[in-house]
């Protein structure tokens, strides 16, 4: 009786949970195509050492814990819950024979209480430690899965404790179910009646479990099943290379995004799976800034307007997602600083999805003014700044000597200059440095002149793919007709576009920005600096040379080379905070922003008291952080300096 | 329902210029061209109509440096034909709105449009002239000044600004030529994905019949403007720095 009853109740609780997982699951099936099944290997050992040593997760040490507690004590437990039901379906089923009564039982004790700490630990995050990271997770659903989960373990062990009563010795294996056996005889239970309670707390722990089965489908602790999947089919291309549009399925298709459809699986499998733990919420520049835009909420958003798209929640079904589920200010908010991605746990991919919406919006012609302007100038000029392409080496003017045209000689290193670093007045004197300086230790470098374009790494994450293709091509084909070894920049984002996008166009390089190239002519006795003038200084990370290229070293050794001392901001490396101007940012109104963030990275730097020196390596942060320190009126006590400077000075 | 709309390069003067050899205009060697704002507004105001009444909307240009981008350009914005008017270089001695008129009003009847749209100016067309010359050599009503253009069958319904915020609004008929001022929505942006697909296009040339005419005035010099003695820098903190302009300011009469 009890048997069929059980299957009764598991049978049917297997059912609602497969019907309430395929209809989440279902719209993947309809969805384009994205190919994410290449180098299996790979993906098996990345997915599994992530999961493993939990190498995201411990990044924020609690909650990094107190996963690794519950997630390992739930591994443990399924064999309880295999016992529990196992034994209930095929009466005389018992993993006694592997050791069910011995270690096994040990094993279970230890990690029941494990897992209840952590669940505590995790409850006195949400409740009382309240980090900001969780402003728009639904507290609710995440305060059900604490008492659901708590819930089995409690009649578990009421189960196992129940059971010793009943036997009326102690189980030599399960010291926590002894200590609560004692606790129960202590209010007075006896053999009989412990009997009754056991049947009890058997069922409330199965009831519970199937309870928990079928809330799961529709809760953000649908990563437990979904998350390992996700990491599987990370993507594995260069991290500064987005992904193309979709290929056109027909002539009529736009190959933008319009509905939840035209996102590829990969991108709603990232919905499903987004924990809402909101770490990527914790780092974006934007969201700090005070801009419409939290990933996590984005990824929620979506989530939510696929459902309801769906008709699996309720909601307006046939909301767009442009202006609808997400607006356009949030898209047009991000600087693409890949934050958000270095630190999600499982490995979602914010900025595809933000850059395909913006690509629907380019192809509509929804750009905001400001922007426009600066797009069409690329388009007219192939610059931002609307300055005719003879003027693009004019900066060349007041050097002692006449770079090379790389166009009609063959040089070892090709500069490739790009726009800020050209057409900017204060990054030109800093242009001017390093050609002096290369000028100096006798490197054999030329320029391509006005053959140069955009390198249209922005370009492309503002959402204009065709305009980036032009300008891409043209480079190439320009490069094409140049001989040189190697490629060198001072511009972080012409280096990621030469690096890491180029290569899907089938260009290949040999990129190199200039703070290495310096740092090899000190080594090689080309420049002898001085180092008896060491500065106490900071060092910003660029997103683009670091985060997206892996460049964290080399301007670290070639300040260390030229004798300064680093104090390291809170945020470094990895770590690094957004100046505010990638993605396009920077052609666009701050007025999104409430605290620009390059004026809340000046401030980390003050927090470190005794440096006097901001040291960057991007011309577009020269421009930033130079109008931060005077936005602050804090020019008496910071001073921004390039790379190039410091070498310039070391070595005159 | 035809339109014609005509797209001129202009140098932009936003540059640091410099004069030509003769001193008579400026150095053309170093600055760039960009499509003229006014005929920018005038190929949006044209699209619109299209959009709006099913037009079909044909961009000519004078066949120069660039002038097959700007009219690739002009056929991604939204128009359904363009050509160059062949014009060799070196049979031409200015490009003057006098002197490309007679090209302009050749290929406008060859197209035989019911409305032609122009900028009302340029920065080589500073009195708007093109547009009343056009009217002269076609004998087709003209106006100019023009900020709103709706079409009926074998009507134009325009409004013209006057300085002061007046305006009137004009009945003509058509086909008539327009000198526009700006077109009834800000012009939009188009995708790059619409510039790479007309990358292979070719710009046909249009033949016409018709000869540049030759200019009655030439400019005599040209000098850019003197910046040498235009500002004062003050030094100093900011009291030294609020004295010295109370006393400029006296000494100036502003203040007693
Ligand atoms: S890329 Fe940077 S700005 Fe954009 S959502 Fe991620 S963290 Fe925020
Ligand atoms: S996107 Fe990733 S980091 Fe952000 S809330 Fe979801 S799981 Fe956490």
């Amino acid at each position: 009786m009890q048997t069929m009853l059980l299957w009764l109740v598991t049978v049917g609780a297997l059912a609602v949970f497969a019907r309430r997982f395929w209809l989440r699951l279902a719209p993947l099936s309809r969805a384009r195509a994205a190919n994410r099944t290449d180098q299996p290997m790979e993906r098996l050992t990345g997915a599994l050492a992530d999961i493993g040593l939990h190498r995201r997760l411990l990044r924020f040490t609690w909650s990094g814990v107190l996963h690794f507690m519950i997630f390992t004590s739930f591994l443990v437990l399924s064999t309880a819950i295999l016992q529990a039901f196992g034994s209930g379906l095929f009466p005389g089923f018992s993993l006694a024979v592997i050791g069910g009564d011995t270690w096994i039982a040990l094993l279970q004790d230890i990690f029941a209480l494990l897992m209840l700490i952590g669940l505590a630990m995790a409850a006195w995050q949400r409740f009382v430690r309240k980090p900001a990271r969780f402003v728009g997770s639904k507290t609710g659903d995440a305060t059900l899965i604490y008492l659901l989960a708590g819930g089995i373990v409690l009649t578990m062990l009421l189960e196992f404790a129940t059971a010793i009563v009943m036997s009326g010795a102690p189980h030599a294996w399960r010291p926590v179910s002894t200590v609560l056996s004692h606790l129960l005889i202590g209010t007075g239970m006896t053999a009989q009646s412990a009997s009754t309670a056991h049947l009890v707390f058997f069922w409330l722990h199965i009831l519970i479990i199937l309870t928990f089965l079928i809330y799961i489908p529709g809760s953000k602790h649908r990563h437990m099943m979904l998350a390992a999947f996700n990491l599987y089919f990370r993507p594995l291309t260069p991290k500064g290379q987005l992904p193309p549009p979709p290929t056109k399925l027909a002539e009529a298709d736009t190959g933008t995004v319009e509905t939840y459809q035209d996102f590829t699986w990969k991108d709603l499998l990232d919905t499903l799976s987004c924990t809402e733990c909101g770490r990527c919420q914790s780092v974006c520049p934007a969201y700090a800034a005070g801009a419409p835009l939290s990933p996590k909420s984005l990824i929620m958003d979506l989530r939510d307007g696929l459902l309801t798209h769906e008709g699996v929640i309720d909601g307006d079904a046939h909301l767009p997602i442009i202006g609808g589920a997400i607006s356009q200010e949030t898209l047009w908010s991000c600087t693409t600083c890949r934050a958000c991605m270095e630190v999600c746990p499982v490995h979602i991919e914010h900025v595809p999805k933000i850059v395909q919406l913006r690509r629907t919006m380019v192809e509509d012609g929804a750009l905001e003014p400001m922007l426009q302007t600066a797009m069409t100038n690329f388009q007219s000029q192939g610059n931002s700044f609307g300055k005719p392409a003879k003027q693009r080496a004019r900066w060349t003017k007041d050097l002692s000597f006449k770079p090379k045209d790389a166009r009609n000689e063959p040089v070892d290193i090709l500069w490739f200059v790009g726009d800020f670093a050209s057409f900017d007045t204060r990054a030109q004197e800093l242009t001017r440095m390093v050609a002096e300086l290369l000028h100096k230790a006798g490197v054999d470098f030329g320029i391509l002149y006005d053959g140069e374009r955009n390198s249209g790494n922005d370009v492309r994450r503002v959402g204009d793919e065709g305009l980036f293709e032009l300008l891409a091509q043209q480079n190439i084909d320009t490069l094409a007709g140049c001989t040189f070894n190697r490629i060198m920049t001072t511009d972080p984002h012409s280096l990621n576009a030469l690096k890491s996008e180029y290569p899907a166009l089938g260009a290949n390089y040999d990129v190199m920005h200039y703070a290495q190239l310096l740092l090899d002519l000190i080594k090689a006795g080309k420049l002898t600096p001085r180092t008896d003038a060491g500065l106490t200084v900071t060092y910003h990370d660029p997103c683009y040379l670091g985060r997206y290229n892996g460049g964290f070293d080399a301007p670290r050794d070639l300040m260390a080379a030229l004798g300064h001392t680093l104090k390291e901001m809170p945020r470094n490396r990895e770590n690094s905070f957004c100046c505010g101007a990638g993605g396009g940012r920077i052609w666009m109104d701050d007025v999104v922003f409430k605290e620009r963030p390059s004026e809340n990275r000046i401030k980390e730097a003050l927090e470190l008291g005794e440096i006097t020196h901001f040291v960057v390596s991007c011309p577009k942060d020269v421009v930033m952080y130079t109008a931060a320190i005077q936005n602050l009126g804090v020019g008496d006590r910071l001073a921004v300096r390039d790379l190039a400077e410091l070498v310039t000075l070391s070595v005159a | 329902m035809k339109i014609v709309v005509i797209q001129r390069l202009e140098p932009v003067l936003t540059e640091e210029l410099e004069l030509s050899d003769d001193g008579r205009d400026i150095d053309r060697e170093w600055i760039g061209f960009a499509l003229n704002q006014f005929d920018d507004q005038a190929l949006e105001q044209a699209v619109l109509l299209k959009e709006s009444n099913g037009a079909t909307v044909t961009a000519i240009a004078i066949e120069d440096e660039g002038s097959d981008k700007m009219l690739k350009n002009a056929l991604a914005r939204g128009a359904d034909a363009a050509f160059q008017i062949p014009l060799d270089a070196d049979d031409v001695e200015s490009r003057s709105s006098r002197a490309l008129a007679p090209l302009y009003a050749a290929a406008i009847r060859t197209l035989a449009p019911d409305l032609v749209l122009v900028g009302i100016l340029s920065n080589s067309d500073l009195y708007g002239e093109l547009a009343p010359y056009l009217g002269a050599h076609t004998g087709w009503p003209q106006i100019s000044a023009v900020t709103e253009v709706r079409l009926a069958a074998g009507k134009a319904t325009v409004r013209q600004e006057y300085a002061g915020g007046r305006a009137a609004r004009f009945e003509v008929d058509t086909p008539v030529i327009i000198g526009l001022q700006t077109a009834m929505q800000p012009p939009r942006y188009v995708a790059g994905s619409k510039l790479r697909d007309l990358l292979k296009v070719q710009i046909p040339e249009l033949e016409v019949d018709g000869a540049p005419s030759a200019d009655m005035s030439h400019g005599t010099t040209l000098a850019l403007p003197d910046q040498s003695a235009g500002a004062v820098m003050f030094d100093g903190d900011a009291d030294d720095i609020a004295t010295s302009i109370h006393n400029l300011l006296k000494e100036k009469g502003f203040v007693q």
